[in-house]
């Protein structure tokens, strides 16, 4: 921890005195360094792709895959899912098409 | 736009394009595609017979009060082929439970609500783009940017 700490105070340092940054520019450094640490931090932290012991692989692809066609009667899964499991999800998609054409016409159309 | 090539091809072209629109929202439960992709491409033969000929000429097909009815009549047969799964005593947008007919699986007319709701759904989209297309194009035409 001290070592890290370490290493940033020198690099704001070098960065100021030695590159002759502005202090806006350690700053914009510094920011953007934090949330590239914390992105590759997630990603590292992810679960490997293709795994068949991800968390994702629980019950419900499961029993969508075993079940659907017998709940639903679709050969399609994806659209199982989408109008049946999901149809609830898939109606506020809808929604968003609906607002979208709302908008442009109150935006567009001179009355 | 005053291509002879352009509208033949167009001529020619948009009637396969909007049986292919059609069949992808026809056979959503079966195959790839679905209500939003199948519209989608209905839309664009839409779209695109208006564009190679003339706007007047791509209103004929399909009008603006007609568009907007399709528009808002997709939206609703949604959500009342979802509320018949409350009135019978299911959940909203039941399928099954609702009583809808499964049909034998794989045939064309099977998969109850999804049918149903599949082909509001590409109703739906196809007059949105259509109705956005013009739209659009008109209050250009109107800010005296004719072309």
């Amino acid at each position: 921890m001290e070592d890290i700490l370490f290493i940033i105070i020198a690099a704001i340092f070098a960065m100021r005195y030695l590159l002759r940054l502005q202090a806006r520019g350690v700053f914009t450094i510094l920011l953007v360094g934090l949330i590239g640490f914390f992105f590759s931090f997630t990603v590292a932290e992810m679960p490997p792709f293709g795994d068949p012991n991800n968390p994702v692989f629980n019950e419900i692809p499961a029993r969508y895959m075993g079940e659907g066609i017998a709940d639903t009667g679709a050969v399609n899964i994806v659209s199982s899912v989408i109008i049946d499991y999901r149809a609830f999800d898939t109606l506020g998609e809808a929604t968003v098409l609906f607002v979208a054409i709302a908008a442009v016409i109150a935006t567009l159309k001179s009355h | 736009m005053e291509d002879q090539i352009v509208r033949i091809t167009s001529r020619l072209v948009a009637p396969f394009i909007q049986v292919y629109g059609i069949y992808v929202i026809l056979h959503g439960h079966l195959s790839p595609g679905g209500g939003f992709s199948g519209g989608a491409i209905f839309g664009a033969s839409l779209v695109l017979v208006a564009l190679s000929f003339n706007l007047e000429v791509g209103a004929k097909q399909i009008s603006h009060d007609t568009a907007s009815v399709l528009e808002s009549g997709g939206a609703l047969g949604f959500v009342i082929t979802g509320l018949v799964g409350v009135a019978v005593g299911a959940n909203f947008l039941a399928n099954r439970s609702a009583g809808f007919p499964l049909g034998e699986v794989g045939e064309l007319f099977s998969a109850g609500a999804i049918f149903i709701i599949t082909a509001f759904l590409g109703v739906k989209v196809a007059s949105t783009i259509v109705t956005l297309f013009y739209n659009i194009i008109e209050g250009e035409e109107k800010s005296g940017n004719a072309h």
